[in-house]
């Protein structure tokens, strides 16, 4: 404190001393042109130039402190303290000032404004400040008291006397005998001495410069300091006792403004904001794109510009819980039963932080899998993919809402209407039903079941209309697809019966009789003959053709004159095609493959022939007897049953391991979805006529219906909604539903079931 | 009643009024009750204050709306102000007092009809139609057709001891029946038809007669509606004796008859035809559609789409205007076909559990109608509530068909075989 009082001292001490040597020099300055002016010399011109000269000096110096003090002012901008100052002197001066202007030239120091201060006193009035100094100084010069007492009076009052003054004593001081001017020029003319001599008017004498003090005149005269051994730029002496200096000099308290915001600032800032809102500060002009860039070059490297390892910043740890404090609650400790069930788990399921209790920090032991945490880390550090994952937008791949990556399909609301709700049953069976089919009109429905009989029930009322039993199970019934001509085939065991439902007009029956009725049958190939023989059914007055095989499947073709039968065990000789109204059988004039599981007559290409083998499906024309036109690749392990889209371009394919295929004939041999929702067998597939529906149905005792959508614009993909998941059979024997046919002409859809019962789903 | 401990909020003045007559009649004055009495405790009310001796149900209406809450629910679901004297109307309640004896078939009873009020006309899937003059007293057996019956109606069911009866069955035909109804058949008489109408080219699901007159119209599997005559005179003669071998009756001769006219548009099955004005059939098709035909010109007038396959359709209420019709879910639709740019059904009724087979509205009344459906139950409906008004569930296999019969009680048969009258349904 007391060195910090002592510096400030000192420094009002130097500061003194210069303002006493500059206001030395000023006012010797100020004494100057009176002194020039009595000052005679011959060279008056020359004396008058130096006068000017000195003059010009003496402003410059002005202005270059001035200068200084601006920049000085510039240099402590930063400093609270002064700023502050500036603040409460130049308040005023502030709303006048240009917004933009940086450097203000407010006063901003004491120093600064002392010496301001100090100039404009003596430009004022040089006198006062002369005496002062008078007083003060103490140099040798001015000692020597003045003769003549009157003080500072005009010296016209003594013009006409004969005294100019008093002296100390009181006498009076009496005028010298005025010389006749031009004597006195003369002599002084002649007097080598002259020019240093001046009159001085007050004292009435005239008085010689010496050497020394015409020095001093010129030294003041170049701008210097008076004495010769004066050196302005003696080297600083930092008499200041810098070390040890551990105590402030001031024991005051920091004043306040160092902790209040300065206001004056935030003026500024606001004046910077608006300046920059309105547009007139431009931090940084904006990047210039290159209008040139490389067409042809990759785009990948782009990314991959900077070589070095990109940043990935480690995964954030989950912040420690109360559980895994040291001693944490008892409710987080788990029992003993909890972690014999730990130890049973997996080790991966097992919880990577079981919390336990110690009374004390210092008894927490090291921990245990430090060295193995360690080498994991090195491990993971050395198999590390430096890849980045590419972020999508502004959310990271894992942000990414699941839901929005599932594809877009309209609503199930939207695309009613389709089976979803069961309302009759039709009860009768008393096995498994294993095969339905609706005729043509939809007003009845024809069954086949495992206990060997064949029904026909009204759909409307769910009324059993006709019964027909055989000894062996049914294995597949299927309806005449001609309106007019009421017959079903019956695939049972060997034989192939079609049955007359006698449910067509007097016409149409006696049509139907005539067809059934055997009269000479035409000649067979030898080897058809061999495995097909034509034989009338003498219990219900139809056709049986008997084949060397148990048929497993029958399809009629769309015009109703041909039906195919599938032997599975027949191998190559698997697939016949019977022709009705000639009572003719022909094998299939294509070498086949595999073991045969369903055929299908295409529903518009009229030789087009479509054979499902246990992996594949063939496409054949039976017209041109070539090779497969065609051959779908399913990738299915066994195919259980297919169905043609009534387009015919369009084929789903049902698998025995629960998948269903769809193909898009046009499109490729590839399955263009693959459909994965039964747990267990496909029995069957079926198509709509007319709704764009499809159906499966599996022993897991439910059909599953989709939205099966074909556009006739090649360029758009078929559209797959699944719709509902028909429940209510039983499970019966391990066998669930059996077979599902869509009605003709409603969104309904029969499901046989392995309970023998048949039920109706409509919408 | 007088609410002792009541809390004075929950308490209203009501006044009870009726149209019923005398002995149903209360006194005209303002009763306080607790507000929170449902149907059965207002019933108990106007029952203690008829006194009679016998209990007797009532139903109640507060602004033509029945109660099916309590009393404090409605007013307040309505915003009926509790304040002042509520009138409340009482009717007797809607709902069979009484269960006559079933009357066995040999198979399915697949249609009856109730609109003579001296006989009951059934028609059984053994392709037999039967008139019964009442409960378990067959007089008449109509025989003739092939296939099941699916259709019977009367063509003249009042005046004359003659009726004409028409039936309608899968073998593609309608058979006109002619019953002497002053023999009193204590055998029960058998009766062939006097004219076959054949035409179709599918079975026939439905047939309906002209009020007044002497035209049946039929609906049929093949997509259209024939017209058909039954005049003795207008029809060519033709002898169809000798197809019917072994039939008793095979000497007599028969005349058959073909369609008048055709009527073409519906695209599926034609399930039912109801024919409610002289010149105006109504049919519904299981192409989802009910339409409205002119009888002179043919062409259709109306044609509601409904989205579901169309069972039954009939039409009456307030002005004989309403359609109702039921079909391949367990909604009964009731439309107004009179209000414009709508085809949005005006009620919808859906407390069956399955298909409906039949509904019918009741012939004097403007809000009663009925429903069967194939879950085993008749549901008496009231179009000024969405709660059916009772629900017979005599029937123990699906109801197929079912019929008003003399204004108070509906016959009705299904798959049990039976024909079962449930009687003393007072409608005022």
């Amino acid at each position: 404190m007391t060195k910090k009082k002592s510096e400030a001292a000192n420094e009002d001490q130097t500061r003194d001393t210069k303002k006493k040597s500059v206001s030395a020099v000023k006012s010797s300055q100020k004494e100057k042109p009176v002194l020039a002016k009595q000052v005679k010399s011959s060279k008056e011109e020359e004396d008058l130039l130096l006068d000017s000269a000195t003059d010009s000096d003496y402003d410059g110096d002005s202005l270059s402190g001035s200068l200084n003090s601006d920049d000085f002012d510039s240099d402590v901008f930063d400093s609270e303290d002064d700023a502050s100052q500036k603040e409460t002197e130049g308040g005023d001066k502030d709303s006048s000032e240009d917004e933009l202007e940086l450097h203000g030239n407010e006063d901003s120091d004491d120093d600064d404004e002392g010496e301001q201060v100090d100039s404009e006193n003596d430009e004022e009035d040089g006198s006062d400040e002369e005496r002062e100094v008078a007083e003060e100084s103490d140099s040798s010069e001015d000692e020597v008291a003045p003769r003549n007492t009157v003080g500072d009076v005009p010296l016209e009052w003594y013009k006409d006397e004969k005294h100019i003054g008093y002296d100390i004593t009181g006498k009076k001081i009496t005028k010298k005998e005025k010389q006749d001017k031009l004597d006195s020029f003369l002599a002084n003319m002649d007097d080598s001495k002259n020019w240093r001599k001046i009159y001085d008017e007050y004292n009435d004498e005239e008085v010689e410069l010496t050497k020394e003090e015409s020095k001093l005149i010129r030294r003041m005269l170049k701008g210097e300091a008076p004495h010769a051994d004066f050196d302005p730029y003696a080297p600083y002496v930092d008499w200041f006792k810098w070390d040890d200096a551990i105590h402030p000099l001031s024991s005051a308290p920091e004043p306040k403004r160092r902790f209040i915001p300065s206001k004056w600032e935030a003026k500024k800032v606001v004046k910077y904001v608006r300046a920059i809102r309105k547009g007139l500060i431009k931090f940084d002009k904006p990047e210039e794109e290159p209008n040139v860039y490389l067409l042809w070059g990759d785009d990948s490297a782009s990314d991959q510009k900077s070589k070095h390892l990109t940043y990935i910043p480690p995964p954030k740890l989950k912040l420690p819980g109360h559980e895994e404090s040291y001693n944490p609650s008892l409710e987080y400790i788990p029992t003993e039963e909890e972690k014999a069930a730990y130890e049973l788990m997996y080790e991966e399921d097992r919880p990577k932080f079981i919390p336990k209790r110690f009374t004390s920090l210092r008894s927490i032991p090291a921990y245990e899998n430090a060295l193995k945490e360690s080498f994991d880390r090195c491990l993971d550090l050395y198999l590390c993919p430096r890849v980045r994952k590419k972020r999508v937008g502004a959310h990271s791949i894992i942000n990414i809402d699941p839901e929005s990556l599932k594809p877009k399909l309209p609503s199930r609301k939207d695309l009613r209407p389709y089976p979803n709700s069961c309302y009759l049953e039709y009860k009768g069976h008393t096995g498994a039903v294993t095969s339905v089919s609706p005729d043509c009109s939809g007003q009845w429905i024809a069954s086949g079941s495992a206990d060997g009989s064949v029904r026909i029930w009204e759909v409307e009322t769910g009324r059993c209309l006709k019964v027909w039993q055989f000894k062996e199970a049914v294995k597949c019934v299927a309806w005449n697809p001609l309106p007019d001509f009421p017959i079903l085939a019956v695939a049972i065991g060997q034989d192939l019966v079609i049955l007359n439902t006698e449910l067509g007009t007097d016409e149409e029956q006696q049509k139907i009789e005539e067809l059934l009725r055997l009269g000479t049958l035409p000649e067979q190939d030898e080897a058809v003959a061999a495995i097909v023989s034509w034989l009338p059914d003498e219990t219900y007055g139809g056709i049986k053709i008997k084949h060397f095989k148990n048929i497993s499947y029958v399809d009629w073709h769309p015009r109703g004159d041909y039906l195919s039968a599938v032997m599975s065990a027949g191998e190559t000789r698997g697939v016949v095609i019977h022709q009705l109204s000639m009572h003719k059988t022909q094998r299939l004039p294509i070498k086949m493959r595999g073991l045969p599981v369903c055929t299908l007559f295409h529903p518009t290409h009229r030789g087009m022939f479509i054979i499902a083998t246990k992996k594949n499906v063939r496409v054949f024309n039976l017209q041109k007897r070539e090779l497969a036109i065609k051959k779908l690749e399913t990738g299915l392990r066994e195919i259980s049953s297919m169905a043609i889209h009534p387009g015919g371009d369009n084929l789903i394919v049902g698998s025995k391991e629960g998948k269903m295929c769809w193909f898009d004939m046009d499109l490729s041999s590839k399955p263009y979805k693959t459909l994965k929702n039964h747990p267990k067998d496909i029995t069957n597939v079926a198509f709509h006529r007319s709704y764009p529906l499809f159906a499966s149905c599996s022993e897991d005792s439910t059909a599953y219906v989709f939205h099966g959508k074909v556009y006739s614009d090649l360029n758009e993909n078929p559209l797959i909604v699944p719709l509902e998941i028909l429940r209510g059979h039983s499970t019966s024997s391990n066998r669930g539903v059996l077979d599902c046919k869509f009605h003709p002409r409603q969104p309904w859809l029969f499901t046989a079931g392995a309970d023998s019962v048949i039920k109706l789903y409509c919408h | 009643m007088d609410g002792g401990g009541e809390d004075a909020s929950k308490v209203i003045h009501v006044k009870f009024v009726t149209k019923l007559d005398s002995p149903f009649q209360v006194p005209s004055s303002s009763v306080v009750i607790p507000s929170n009495v449902t149907r059965l405790g207002l019933s108990s009310i106007v029952n203690s204050l008829l006194t009679l001796e016998k209990h007797e149900a009532f139903d109640f209406l507060i602004d033509g709306e029945l109660i099916r809450m309590s009393l404090e629910q409605f007013l307040l679901a309505k915003g009926i102000s509790a304040e002042r004297t509520l009138e409340i109307e009482y009717i007797r309640a809607v709902a069979p007092r009484k269960e006559e004896k079933p009357s066995l078939h040999d198979d399915w009873v697949s249609a009856v009809d109730g609109s003579s009020s001296r006989f009951i006309l059934t028609g059984c899937y053994d392709g037999l139609g039967r008139i019964w003059s009442s409960p378990e007293s067959c007089t008449h057996i109509l025989e003739g057709h092939s296939g099941a019956i699916s259709s019977i109606a009367f063509v003249n069911s009042e005046g004359a001891e003659n009726v004409t009866v028409a039936t309608a069955a899968k073998d593609r035909t309608l058979r006109l029946f002619k019953v002497d109804t002053a023999e009193s058949g204590d055998p029960t008489t058998r009766v062939g038809a006097y004219k076959i109408l054949r035409g179709h080219k599918a079975s026939v699901a439905s047939v309906a007669a002209q009020k007044y007159g002497s035209k049946i119209c039929s609906g049929s599997w093949d997509c259209t509606i024939n017209l058909w005559d039954t005049d003795e005179a207008t029809s060519e003669l033709s002898v169809a004796g000798k197809r019917r071998k072994g039939n008793n009756q095979a000497e007599e001769t028969q005349l058959e008859g073909e369609a008048e006219s055709t009527f073409v548009g519906h695209t599926q099955c034609v399930s039912s035809v109801v024919w409610p004005e002289h010149d105006v059939i109504y049919s519904c098709s299981w192409d989802h559609s009910v339409r409205r035909w002119d009888v002179p010109t043919g062409k259709e007038s109306l044609n509601l789409f409904c989205g579901k396959a169309l069972n039954t359709v009939d039409v009456g209420g307030e002005g004989s205007a309403l359609v109702a019709a039921g079909g391949s879910d367990p909604i009964l639709r009731v439309w107004d076909p009179r209000k414009p740019g709508t085809s949005a059904p005006v009620f919808q009724f859906a407390s069956h559990a399955s298909w409906i087979s039949a509904c019918k509205w009741h012939k004097s009344s403007w809000f009663h109608l009925l429903s069967a459906s194939y879950d085993g139950k008749i549901m008496l409906w009231d179009l000024r509530t969405a709660w059916p008004l009772s629900v017979i569930d005599t029937h123990k296999d699906k109801v197929l068909c079912a019929d008003w019969w003399k204004g108070d009680s509906v016959v009705s048969g299904g798959a049990d075989s039976n024909l079962r009258i449930s009687s003393g349904i007072s409608i005022s």
